[in-house]
């Protein structure tokens, strides 16, 4: 009895004491996040840090913000591909998921401080999604917002506006 | 769930992983099977310690440690999760999982765990199942991050990496340490209970320190990227753990066969055992010795004998606590059947033979061989 509630307790009351604590932070939205690998980028008016999905470091990293419903997430990574090969490489991780296909075509966009980069979106069960990706620097920068569609439609705008100040410096 | 889900996605990836770690557990199972020559353990109870470190330390390690590492970034910070996560959660989670498949071992059959070495031997099963289940995981995991569909290239890269340059000094020791903790917890009732739950919680505690300082990011940045680098990580996180576990085994199983071979002393039966055959018994390296000097036709002879002798090795200590059945009779009359066989065979006495010239330019060569691998997968991944 005492062995199955230790790992009772490993398997479900640890996650649940993870699940009582609240996960978001506030975040500055007028000046830049670092996010890993020296990329920055400055959050949309209104995001909030969810340090679960956040974990900066020196060679990559990762961020997560939320506006409400919608999840905003950008990854740094070494790369030493190609633009084509590192869209190639995000659409292919989003098809490789269940249910996920590609919608639409890919444009090409590109930040303020002159990363050219691609962009496309998807769908899946109850939600849509963007992606965007960016090569620069030895790093891939991939970016992925999913949500429901009527909340992507509300801040997509100020996410998009977000990406562009993503920054490899 | 996952596991169902990854071989779907990627089944020629998934088989590739099956196979390859498969086949790493191989010599692993091998080597902690035979640790306890004297008193080998149940198939049925090493199945259940490979099991239970493969399905259930690992499905609960999964959540458990990343849940702790969520809780360190949102007590701590997400700079302290990135940096120190892995190290704190992951070791804390699945140390705690696999020492209690060895407590499971014991509260299934106790009777099956009567000395430190047992304990060893099921904390290392525990550990070598997490171990290669925990790797497929990884591969997995490489595969899906590697965003190129279902190629086998993450899996091989992940093979040499956890598999041959992080595999040895990985769960199975880390578990055979934790394992000694509870065998000593249970066996030596001839100690206070306060120093038998000490030793055990410090048994688990190095098993704990050796993961954290494994997981750490000490040395992560400091020593460049060459393979030269890597070699030197591996050796400053990973030799001092592997030596002094090492030492801690070997103790244990001298002190068992020192034990037994003690118990076969007091026969002073020439053809039971004569006193050569003691001296070799003692030493897993002195009976294969023996075994190969009977050559091609009377090594298997030489292996039942030397197996003979260890059961009635064990049949004496259990008739000395007077809980024999019967079998010292039995297994007097098999030790002296397999005695016949050998004298049949103009080989009367299972010793070990001096090294020859051969065996030491094979050893030499190996090592050579096995620097030049390791050499070259360290180059290929360093440099990568």
């Amino acid at each position: 009895m005492g062995l199955v509630t230790a790992i009772a307790g490993l398997a479900f009351g640890l996650p649940a004491l993870d699940r009582s604590l609240p996960s978001e932070q506030p975040v500055r939205a007028d000046q830049p996040y670092l996010i890993g690998g020296g990329v920055t980028v400055v959050p949309p008016p209104g995001a909030v840090l969810d340090v679960t999905g956040t974990r900066p470091g020196d060679e990559d990293g990762s961020v997560l913000f939320r506006l409400g419903p919608v999840r905003y997430s950008i990854v740094v990574q070494p790369f030493d591909g190609t633009l084509q090969a590192a869209a190639r490489r995000l659409r292919q991780r989003i098809t490789d998921t269940s249910g996920y296909q590609l919608t639409g075509s890919e444009l090409a966009v590109a930040t303020r401080s002159g990363v050219a980069g691609l962009q496309g979106g998807y769908t899946g069960p109850g939600r849509g999604g963007r992606y965007a990706v960016f090569v620069d620097g030895g790093h891939i920068i991939e970016v992925t917002v999913s949500g429901a569609d009527l909340d992507l439609g509300r801040t997509l705008p100020a996410i998009e506006a977000s990406t562009r100040t993503l920054d490899p410096s | 769930m996952v596991g169902v889900r990854f071989a779907t996605t990627y089944p020629l990836a998934a088989l590739t992983a099956f196979v390859l770690f498969g086949l790493l557990a191989v010599p692993f199972w091998l080597f902690v099977s035979e640790l306890d020559f004297f008193e080998r353990e149940p198939a049925a109870l090493l199945v259940v310690a490979f099991s239970w470190g493969g399905l259930v330390a690992t499905a609960a390690s999964i959540p458990g440690s990343a849940a702790l590492e969520d809780l360190t970034a949102k007590l701590g910070s997400p700079s302290l999760a990135a940096g120190w996560g892995a190290a704190l959660a992951a070791p804390t989670v699945e140390e705690i999982a696999k020492t209690l498949g060895v407590v499971a071992i014991v509260l299934i059959a106790r009777a099956q765990v009567n000395s430190v070495l047992d304990g060893i031997v099921y904390g290392a099963m525990v550990g070598l199942g997490f171990q290669i289940v925990e790797d497929i995981v990884f591969a997995m995991g490489a595969v899906a991050l590697a965003g190129n569909g279902d190629h086998v290239q993450p899996v091989i890269a992940t093979f040499l990496l956890r598999g041959f340059l992080s595999g040895v000094w990985s769960h199975t020791l880390f578990g055979a340490l934790a394992g000694a903790g509870i065998g000593y917890l249970v066996v030596r009732t001839d100690r206070s209970r306060r120093v038998r739950f000490g030793v055990a919680v410090l048994a688990v505690a190095g098993a704990w320190a050796s993961h954290v300082l494994w997981n750490s990011p000490i040395l992560d940045d400091g020593l460049g990227n060459g393979g030269l680098a890597l070699l030197a990580v591996l050796v400053v996180k990973g030799l001092p753990p592997l030596v002094l576990i090492l030492l801690l085994v070997r103790s244990a199983h001298d002190r068992e066969a020192d034990y037994y071979v003690a118990q076969l002393a007091t026969l002073g039966d020439p053809e039971l055992i004569t006193e050569a055959e003691l001296g070799v018994l003692k030493s897993s390296a002195r009976r294969a010795s023996a075994r190969r000097r009977a050559g091609r036709r009377g090594f298997l002879a030489v292996r039942r004998l030397q197996r003979a002798q260890a059961r009635l090795a064990v049949e004496l200590s259990r008739a000395a606590g007077s809980v024999s059945d019967g079998s010292v009779g039995r297994w007097c009359d098999e030790v002296r059947e397999q005695r016949r066989i050998l004298v049949g065979m103009n080989h009367p006495e299972a010793i070990s033979a001096p090294r020859s010239w051969r065996q030491t330019a094979s050893t030499v060569a190996t090592t050579v061989l096995a620097v030049a691998v390791l050499w070259a997968a360290l180059s290929s991944l360093g440099g990568a």
